[in-house]
């Protein structure tokens, strides 16, 4: 991995004729075709079309979740179908933070002990770690929360500690699926105020796949899909 | 509710989760096989400890005059026409022997032994081990022959062979001792060293001349099926009054209490597998229940009443008791059947020796208990679907909903 | 945990990580509290019921073995190299004492006590029978010889001119206590040995054919009327105090003897003894092996559904970037710790109910002399661990609940986090 990881491209995320076919019960989906996009650094964008558009298979294949049919992606200057599944795994580990529709933490740690997992899996050093986990909690206002565990957090709080784990390692690119689904207005907009502050005062970039109008709105790109192609890309 | 929808909403449960029954269906397979094929060992066994106690010169019933077990020797005796037949034909006899049976001293150049001198009647001996017995040399004739018949291990012992003169010494009917010389006619091979060591026959006429008396020890019937015994041994009592009627369990309190300590092994064999099994049992139930908690409230909700709840656990534990028992009883015979020919235990042969086994034991599985077996274990599937079913109508409604 | 730890560098924070992931299995554990304790159960069940049973019948074997060898044959026997297979009067050990000296200064030997023995013809006023008529050092012999404390009526031997006898032959013989016995046989260089004895005691051990066979006179008698020298005998018996270690003590014992002679211990001595016990170990190890079979089955289907309800927390692990190997090693720890939770139980429990049975005895269902006599069934049974056994019992289960892991791990390196990460928590 060392020769990819030092080189640096102006695009985080690079797709060029990305196409994507699923069956579904037998019968074929195209899911996305031949679609081209690139994705800079810095940038905050939005992924929006109706269900079925494409949107979450583009935010998938980015992620390396799932593996284009045909064309080429490239995330952080590393082209994605030339690694092996273990080679993906340490490009998501490494690279990638995920923010999930449903939080999806470790229901048995706490706040805390969830972002230090993922440094752990890094094999980040113990004191280091607790540091880096705490002054993260602290940056987005959970500090308080650290020692609880999921079960006893609100869904914002949830998504908060989500976002914790995953801009902890500082990756070069934020993934978030749906981060609003589950959260009312007020929550949604406190968390994408902090989206929007970490992507000012962070520079991480970030992309999120959604269709609330609120998340668009935030997003300082806003890339539309309809039924697997692109159909709007506009900055505001 | 009507029982047939309980019946095939149980039945889509266990078939959604299919992997999961599976194995759990596989645990009770084994579970069921391995006490179908334990069970017909250990009846293989008891079979067996019975034939060799029957077949050890005991019969079915014995009849002996008072005194001779204590005591045995020419004595006690009783007279007996030489054509007797059992009382009204008796269909359910499969034949019958009058013996004399005495303890005497056998001498050869090289040694001396005590045994039991048995006086027999070839003719009848078809009910004992004598009839099966490898035999080198020839049998005994007649009930008047005057050879004998020695079995190999004392013939090794008194370092004798076929053909040869050895010297018995016995107490006649006076009270005297008697002393004769007799020629060999054959040697025995009885599956049981200790046998071969003990009893000589003869013809049971030559054995009266030497005592000196036309009298019998004992007459000993066997049957073709045990559960006649009771009938025959009272219809005896009234015959041979004065005399004692004794069945082989009297005769043989130690091959009677094996068979008492079999019938529990059985039992407890069947418990500790199935106790093996109920942990798993209980678990799958309880996460069918858990899972289904949201539609389980949903059809309290709409007004299902806690019975049915209760039904429809328990319907799905006993169906995966049924596969999983018709599976199992299948398996566990087919074992059965491959191993027809028996396990070889000559491994431990003097251990089961001592138990009145033999080194080749045969499976025998009995109708009767393969259905309890199968009924025990459908039980067990209803005990086991209790928990889970009381956890099942704890659910209220509302709260399950609210999930 | 190797992939995870692959992954990680050497020198940093593994030690860290692995202590966690064991207290995230524990915790996992807790999630289900009743799945855990169903299976920890179950595996509890089954270690239980290797241990118990065979601390039962290591208890019982124990007290049988012991009780067969102190009742006649003793826990080993120093024997002319042919005399087990041709009881011959000329198979003698030439030098008994010697032996005898040599044997009794090893340690852990009890008593070494020689014997000779013929069988001959045993006569009382008109009846006779044929016996086997043993002389034997009355002194020695009543501090251990179970036939001593066996008496039927009268009492052992005392002094010469005396026989003590089986229930059996006495009654065949219409012989009680102060009642005299002729016996008869070849002497040794072809004479006639005969001997008269008073009756002082008569034995009964329910072993038919110690009782029915069986007479003892002082061993100077035999030898005067058997015509063998003073330090000449038949077998040396030898008792130990530890049961386990007669063999080593009897190999010993054959080299502490100069001439070629033969040692037997009571594997040898009493092969259907032996051979019942292993009988009964198979039996036992068939019926653990069956139920660490359907134990194995049990945990199997509880990690099948542990997976199945965790498998969007599975997906998002392997989304952020979790080898399946690392969701597999937590499972691993899971397996451990469930199993050792149950291997605690079952040991706890097998432990505290053989402290508890071993102090009072449990009393058998039935005697069990009158089923197997000469078997020597103890009436009471104090079961004693065999810990070799648990530690097999427990690791055979460790391995079966690894191996359980085999079915999760498969559906593991299947699962699609993203179909996964959809998955209703």
């Amino acid at each position: 991995m060392s020769d990819v990881a030092n080189r640096r491209t102006a695009h985080v995320v690079d797709c060029a004729g990305v196409s994507r076919t699923y069956q579904e019960d037998a019968v074929p989906v195209q899911a996305l075709r031949d679609v081209d996009f690139q994705f800079s650094r810095g940038e905050f964008a939005s992924l929006s079309g109706p269900s079925g558009s494409g949107k979450s298979t583009l935010l998938n294949l980015i992620g390396g979740l799932d593996r284009a049919d045909e064309g080429a992606i490239a995330v952080d200057g590393v082209a994605l179908n030339r690694l092996s599944e273990s080679e993906l795994s340490d490009l998501r580990l490494r690279r990638i933070g995920f923010v999930f529709q449903s939080y999806n933490l470790i229901p048995v740690l706490s706040a805390q002990e969830n972002v230090e997992f993922i440094m752990q899996l890094q094999g980040v050093a113990r004191g280091e770690r607790a540091e880096q986990a705490v002054e993260c909690l602290a940056s987005l206002g959970i500090a308080e929360l650290a020692r609880r565990r999921p079960g006893e957090l609100s869904g914002g709080q949830q998504q908060r500690v989500a976002i914790a784990r995953a801009i902890v390692t500082d990756p070069v690119l934020l993934l978030a699926d749906e981060p609003s689904a589950n959260l009312d207005s007020g929550t949604t907009e406190e968390l994408l105020k902090l989206l929007r502050r970490l992507n000012h005062e962070r520079g991480i970039s970030i992309l999120t796949a959604t269709h609330d109008p609120m998340v668009m709105s935030y997003a300082k790109r806003r890339v539309v899909l309809r039924d697997g192609a692109i159909v709007e890309d506009s900055a505001h | 509710m009507p029982i047939k929808l309980l019946l095939q909403m149980s039945l889509r449960n266990i078939l959604r989760h299919r992997r999961r029954n599976g194995m759990m269906l596989a645990a009770v397979v084994v579970a069921v096989a391995a006490v179908v094929l334990m069970n017909s060992m250990i009846r293989g066994m008891q079979q067996d400890m019975a034939d060799a106690a029957v077949e050890n010169l005991v019969g079915h019933v014995k009849v002996l005059a008072p005194g001779y077990r204590d005591d045995p020797g020419i004595a006690r005796n009783f007279a007996l026409a030489g054509d007797w037949r059992p009382p009204d034909g008796a269909p359910e006899v499969a034949g019958w022997a009058m013996r004399v049976r005495v303890p005497a001293v056998i001498m050869s150049e090289r040694g001396t032994r005590g045994i039991q001198f048995v006086g027999v009647n070839p003719a009848q001996e078809g009910i004992s081990f004598l009839s099966s017995a490898r035999m080198v040399g020839e049998s005994l004739k007649d009930a008047s022959d005057g050879r004998i018949i020695i079995g190999q291990a004392l013939a090794e012992q008194l370092e004798t062979g076929l053909g040869r003169r050895l010297v018995i010494i016995t107490q006649g009917a006076d009270g005297l001792n008697r002393e004769a010389g007799f020629r060999i006619a054959g040697l025995y091979d009885a599956d049981g060293e200790g046998m071969e060591g003990f009893f000589v026959f003869t013809g049971v006429g030559a054995l009266q001349e030497m005592v000196g008396a036309e009298v019998f020890t004992e007459l000993s019937i066997r049957l073709h099926e045990e559960p006649a015994l009771f009938a025959l041994k009272d219809a005896l009592v009234e015959v041979f009054t004065g005399l004692e009627v004794l069945d082989w369990r009297e005769l043989e309190p130690q091959a009677a209490a094996m068979f008492v300590f079999a019938d529990a092994a059985v039992l407890i064999w069947f418990f500790v597998m199935m106790g093996a099994l109920v942990f798993g049992l209980v678990n799958t139930l309880v996460t069918s229940v858990m899972e289904r908690i949201r539609e389980l409230g949903m059809l309290r909700a709409v007004g299902m009443r806690p019975r049915s709840v209760v039904a429809q656990v328990v319907i799905e534990s006993s169906a995966l008791m049924l596969i999983g028992v018709a599976v199992g009883i299948a398996l566990g015979l087919a074992a059965v059947f491959a191993m027809g020919d028996g396990l070889d235990l000559s491994l431990w042969s003097e251990g089961v020796e001592s138990f009145g086994m033999r080194t080749l034991l045969r499976p025998v599985p009995l109708v009767d208990d393969v259905l309890l077996i199968a009924l025990l274990s459908l039980g067990l599937g209803v005990v086991a679907s209790l928990y889970p079913a009381w956890r099942a109508i704890k659910v209220k409604p509302l709260e399950a909903l609210r999930r | 945990m190797a992939e995870i730890s692959a992954e990680v560098p050497a020198s940093r924070g593994s030690a860290g990580l692995r202590a966690s992931v064991l207290a995230m299995a524990w915790r996992n554990l807790w999630r289900n509290p009743r799945r855990t304790w169903l299976m920890a159960g179950g595996i509890a069940f089954a270690i239980w019921m290797l241990a118990f049973s065979f601390a039962l019948q290591k208890g019982a074997f124990d007290v049988m073995a012991d009780n067969g060898a102190r009742l006649w044959l003793g826990h080993a026997q120093v024997q002319h190299p042919d005399f087990e297979d041709e009881p011959l009067l000329e198979h003698l050990i030439a030098d008994v004492p010697r032996l005898r000296r040599s044997v009794e200064a090893l340690d852990g030997v009890v008593a070494a006590a020689p014997r000779a023995e013929a069988t001959a013809l045993v006569s009382a006023g008109e009846r006779s029978f044929g016996a086997l008529v043993v002389g034997v050092e009355a002194a020695s012999e009543a501090r251990w010889s179970g036939l001593a404390d066996a008496v039927a009526s009268g009492g052992y031997l005392d002094g010469s001119g005396q026989a003590f006898v089986g229930a059996a032959m006495a009654r065949n013989l219409g012989l009680s206590v102060g009642d005299e016995m002729v016996m008869l046989g070849t002497a040794k260089a072809g004479g006639v040995a005969a001997a008269v004895a008073e009756v002082v005691g008569v034995f009964s051990t329910g072993s038919a054919g110690l009782d029915r066979s069986l007479a003892l006179i002082p061993i100077a008698d035999f030898r005067a009327a058997w015509n063998l020298a003073p330090e000449e005998a038949h077998r040396l018996v030898v008792v130990v105090d530890d049961l386990g270690e007669a063999l080593d003590t009897a190999q010993a014992a054959a080299a502490a003897a100069a001439a070629p002679l033969r040692v037997l211990d009571w594997h040898a001595l009493m092969p259907e003894v032996k051979q019942f016990i292993d009988l009964k170990v198979a039996g036992l190890y068939f019926l653990f092996a069956i139920i660490a079979i359907i134990v194995t089955f049990s945990v199997v289907n509880a990690f099948l559904m542990t997976l199945f309800e965790r498998t969007a927390e599975f997906g998002m692990l392997k989304a952020i970037g979790m080898r399946p190997g690392g969701i597999l090693g937590q499972l691993q720890f899971e397996a451990l710790l469930l199993w050792a939770l149950g291997a605690v139980v079952g040991v706890g429990v097998t432990m505290g109910l053989v402290l508890w049975l071993g102090a009072m005895g449990m009393p058998m269902p039935i005697d069990p002399n009158e089923v197997m006599p000469g078997l020597n069934m103890p009436d009471r049974i104090h079961p004693s661990m065999g810990w070799g056994l648990v530690l097999a019992a427990c690791l055979t289960l460790l391995a079966g609940t690894q191996l359980a892991l085999l079915a999760p791990a498969v559906r593991l390196r299947r699962l699609n986090c993203v179909q996964a990460l959809r998955t209703p928590e």
